[in-house]
């Protein structure tokens, strides 16, 4: 299990809107970071793929922007939920969780029936 | 929802898009910062810590560029470059732009024009509900080929039949019915049973449909009326629900408003519907019963043809309980289409019309196609320079595509300007050319179809130029050598003509067969004569003697004018248009039995006072026409014509013979034969034809005195030959009438109106096609002419060289005139030879002259032969008039 996995394909989005949910405000960076820290550093974010992603949250407004200052007395721009943003969170972690669930009832040693 | 928001602000993004970039390169920046220090940190040297942030970071460029996108609508921001570059290359040729668009809105008008007048036809659902499914059902004979049931018939119908879920009658026409009250008016009525509307998916705008206790005799007397009644009349008046309305007489109560722009199935619109009211019990006795239209319903995937194999046996089974006998074999079932009942006769005229403007098109594209190559050879070294520079091969053709949309939309407009002009035309030209002419216009669905045609034309001659890829010599060349590339150029110019030929000889036929109609002898005048019709109330009038009394007094009234010649009372006019008709089986001289029915065919009756040969000027050729004294005498007498009495009297005198309608009915004197005249349409043959005499009794005026053989009750038309001009006599005759009760309406026409008003359609199917033929022959020779030129500059050198050498100039012109003869003969016999395969289509639209008439192809084929010539003659003779040593120097 040493490799690191790739994100997949959709899933940025929900990683990205959950962690916003629990850590409040972040700024990419920070958001890039705390999103690898979670996955226990099984993931391998692209950095740059996480700019157009939240964009496009953005852009369909579950998250908004303004710019503030870093921990470290940076200038960068924070990310933080909106209302919509929560919403989603709720729908698309309950869609989650039901295909995982039927992914694993396929993926579960075969019983004699 | 969510899609639509972030689209909406990628649209906005495109605007103001560089500051935003800058507001990215900061979070960007800082991101880098950050992750670096991390990575100084974590015990990395500087540089080493900042290579790293950006590795991570999958290059700077690369996220700047996909942020980029996800930013606006990258296609957008293309099309939008593509549209800017292509309005500059405009720009810089405004004469190649102005041609293009002239030409396509030549084409697009042309054809945008004409389907907004097929579209009603041909297309566009009719104004009912579930219209694919309603159909016109009854009987036909051959005095009726529209469909009609009898009461009884109906009916039996009704109860046993299977294949319709709704089937119901209106009466067979509008009627005239006078509103009585204050502000009295003439309107058209029309009586419809209680399933009728909702048959047709139609529910009042105002109020409610009739109850079924509504239709049934002695029923409550209620009345819908029409928007346009109720809009005009009552002034939108929301309180005329409930209120009683006073038709004919009798009041009736108004419980509905028909919709906005109502039509019936037969394209009748009524001011005033009324409860049909049958006594069914009476009907289903009653023989012949109640005539009537009606209508049905196909159940969901029932056809019309099964439908008709269903309802065969019922009628057999209906026709045997019903009808005599001998009278059977003149009946047949019928079921067809709501559509087909409504135009099935311009169908054809419709679909020739619109395939001649598709096809005026087609030349139209061609045309268009042929200067954006001649065009895309001049910017070959351009293209071939963005191609080297890195742009694909997908892109070049999207520029290209960009470019013919813009030109084909610009042409849209201007064709949409154009249409709306010439649906002006077409409507000073032929009024009653085709159904819905009047109604033709540019609405939505047109203009729709307009860019969509524009479209389409656009990716027709945008694609044809694209597809030639600039090859790398262009590069290096210093003057192109693409005689290979002009292949299909030529193609494109032959295929020109060869529509074009189409379109000519189609235009020829149509000119000749129009000139033979309008040049035929009818056989009576149309100058000089006035016919009026004056439809009397027939509340008021309600007897036939004061019916009489009135076109008696009307006649003697008019007869008093300076300047009369003539004045007569008849119930039909020749040429065409509506006359009652009989089956010539219906008659039989008397004392031999009747020919078997439905041998024959139909004859023309006419019910006339004595005057109507000399008004309309008709020899009679043996004996004598009616006379005054006829009027009173207690005898029938009748006129044939020649045709007629040559068929029933071979060989023998006709005069003083006797014919009867029935076996037991009163004979009729035959007194004199009349030449034959014109009657069955200008297109049609004739008919033979008996003229019935109106005496000066009450039953020849109108109303149906039972068992008396009488005129129809059609309204008699009144016919006035002047030695002024009729223009002149008609205030005059207005006045007269209007002495003897000035609340009739007069409807005046000069003969010649008349006679006009029936050359419509022909006319109006003559004028197009030569139209459209001239427009594709113009724009098929201009082609020719543009390829021409092209190859004659191309070979400039090679004509130098030439005449150097010693060729005279009329070498070179042969040579040059050479090329363009081949596309001529090429494009002539390919067009020669798809008219003739076509011209079948026209066939019924001709008159006394053959879908392939020989003359008609030397002159449309020589028309075209000449004026192609002359088009490649201009530019060999410039090229035979080069100086050589100007020609050499050129590159």
């Amino acid at each position: 299990m040493g490799e690191k996995s790739d994100v997949w394909q959709g899933t940025l989005a929900l990683m990205a809107l959950r962690t916003l949910e629990t850590m409040g405000p972040l700024h990419g960076y920070g958001l890039a970071r705390r999103i690898e820290q979670t996955s226990g550093d099984l993931l391998q974010l692209n950095y740059g793929t996480l700019y157009p992603a939240l964009l496009k949250l953005e852009q369909e407004g579950f998250i908004r922007s303004k710019w503030g200052v870093s921990e470290n007395n940076r200038r960068a721009k924070f990310y933080e939920l909106t209302k919509a943003g929560q919403r989603q969170v709720k729908k698309t972690a309950a869609e989650w969780e039901q295909t995982t669930a039927i992914l694993a009832r396929f993926l579960a040693p075969a019983e004699e029936a | 929802m969510r899609q639509l928001r972030a689209l909406w602000i990628r649209l906005c993004g495109m605007i103001g898009a560089h500051r935003d970039q800058d507001d990215f390169a900061a979070e960007l920046e800082s991101h880098v910062q950050m992750h670096t220090e991390d990575g100084i940190r974590a015990g990395l040297t500087p540089a080493e810590a900042r290579r790293q942030a950006l590795i991570r970071l999958g290059g700077a460029e690369q996220t700047r560029q996909a942020y980029r996108e996800r930013r606006t609508l990258p296609w957008l921001e293309n099309l939008l470059r593509d549209v800017r570059y292509a309005l500059r290359g405009f720009r810089r040729n405004p004469v190649f732009t102005i041609t293009v668009i002239a030409t396509l809105a030549v084409g697009i008008g042309a054809t945008t024009a004409v389907f907004s007048v097929v579209d009603r036809i041909l297309f566009r659902s009719l104004p009912y509900a579930h219209d694919d499914r309603i159909v016109s059902v009854g009987l036909v004979q051959s005095l009726e080929r529209e469909e009609f049931t009898l009461g009884g018939f109906f009916f039996d119908w009704r109860d046993s039949q299977k294949p319709f879920e709704a089937f119901a009658s209106q009466g067979t026409m509008l009627h005239a019915c006078d509103l009585v009250e204050a502000n009295p008016a003439q309107l058209n009525c029309i009586h419809a049973q209680a399933g009728f509307l909702p048959l047709l998916g139609i529910s009042p705008a105002l109020g409610r449909n009739f109850l079924p206790e509504e239709d049934r005799p002695n029923g409550p007397r209620v009345a819908l009326i029409s928007y346009g009644l109720w809009q005009d009349h009552f002034n939108r008046d929301a309180g005329i629900l409930n209120r009683t309305i006073d038709v004919d007489g009798s009041p009736a109560r108004v419980i509905g408003v028909l919709p906005k722009g109502f039509e019936l199935p037969t394209l009748q619109v009524p001011d005033v519907m009324l409860p049909l009211a049958l006594n069914e019990g009476l009907e289903r006795k009653g023989m012949p019963g109640t005539p009537m239209r009606t209508f049905a319903r196909l159940r969901t995937g029932v056809s019309i043809a099964q439908a008709r194999a269903e309802m065969e046996p019922l009628f057999v089974h209906t026709q045997e309980t019903f009808l005599p006998g001998p009278l059977r074999k003149d009946f047949h079932l019928s079921i067809r289409s709501l559509r087909d009942r409504e135009t099935k006769d311009v169908q054809l005229s419709a679909w020739i019309l619109l395939a001649s403007v598709l096809a005026v098109l087609l030349i139209a594209c061609a045309n268009v196609a042929g200067l954006m190559m001649a065009r895309g050879e001049s910017r070959e070294r351009e293209l071939a320079v963005r191609s080297a520079l890195g742009a694909s091969r997908g892109r070049l053709i999207r520029q290209a595509l960009t470019e013919a949309a813009l030109l084909s939309l610009a042409g849209a407009a201007a064709g949409i300007i154009l249409a709306e002009g010439l649906l002006r035309v077409f409507l000073k030209l032929a009024p009653t050319g085709i159904p819905f002419l009047t109604r033709a216009g540019v609405d939505l669905r047109i203009a729709s179809f307009t860019v969509l045609l524009a479209l389409l034309c656009g990716a027709l001659f945008g694609i044809l130029p694209a597809l030639q890829k600039p090859r790398a010599v262009a590069l290096a060349a210093r003057s192109t050598n693409s005689r290979r590339r002009t292949v299909l150029r030529r193609s494109l110019v032959a295929g020109q003509i060869a529509v074009s030929l189409v379109l000519l000889s189609g235009a020829v036929l149509l000119l000749k067969s129009f000139q033979n109609m309008e040049e035929q002898s009818l056989g009576m005048q149309t100058h000089g004569v006035l016919t009026a019709r004056i439809a009397l109330p027939g509340f008021r009038y309600d007897t036939s003697e004061k019916k009489m009394a009135f076109y008696l007094q009307a006649e003697a009234a008019v007869r008093r004018l300076p300047g009369i010649r003539a004045v007569a009372f008849s119930d039909s006019l020749p040429p065409g248009g509506w006359n009652s008709g009989m089956r010539y089986a219906d008659l039989a001289v008397a004392g031999k039995p009747h020919p078997p029915q439905g041998t024959g065919g139909s004859i023309v009756d006419r019910g006339v006072t004595p005057d109507y040969f000399r008004a309309l000027n008709i020899p009679i050729v043996r004996g004598r026409g009616f006379a005054e004294e006829d009027r009173s005498s207690g005898e029938y007498r009748v006129v044939l014509s020649r045709l007629l009495a040559a068929r029933m009297f071979p060989g023998a005198d006709p005069i003083g013979q006797r014919i009867q309608r029935n076996p037991d009915g009163m004979p009729f004197t035959v007194v004199g034969v009349a030449e034959n005249v014109k009657n069955g349409g200008l297109r049609e043959e004739d008919e033979p034809e008996i003229y019935f005499l109106r005496r000066n009794v009450q039953q020849d005026w109108g109303g149906r005195a039972p068992g008396a053989e009488v005129m129809s009750g059609a309204v008699p038309l009144m016919i006035i030959d002047t030695v002024l001009s009729p223009k002149a006599v008609t205030p005059w005759v207005r006045s007269q009438i209007a002495e003897i009760d000035s609340t009739v309406p007069v409807e005046t026409e000069t003969l010649n109106q008349t006679v006009s008003k029936l050359a419509d359609r022909p006319r109006f199917e003559t004028a197009l096609l030569s139209f459209f033929a001239f427009c594709g022959v113009l724009m098929a020779v201009i082609g020719l002419y543009g390829v021409i030129a092209f190859v004659a500059a191309q070979r400039t050198q090679e004509i130098g060289v030439r005449m150097t050498l010693g060729a005279t100039k009329l070498d070179i012109l042969r040579l040059i005139a050479g090329e363009g003869l081949r596309l001529i003969v090429v494009g002539g016999i390919l067009g020669l030879g798809a008219s003739l395969a076509t011209a079948r289509l026209l066939k019924s639209l001709l008159y006394n002259v053959g879908p392939h008439d020989p003359g008609t192809y030397v002159a449309a084929a020589l028309l075209l032969a000449v004026v192609a010539l002359a088009a490649t003659l201009i530019p060999a003779q410039r090229a035979a008039s080069i100086d050589p040593m100007q020609a050499l120097r050129m590159e």
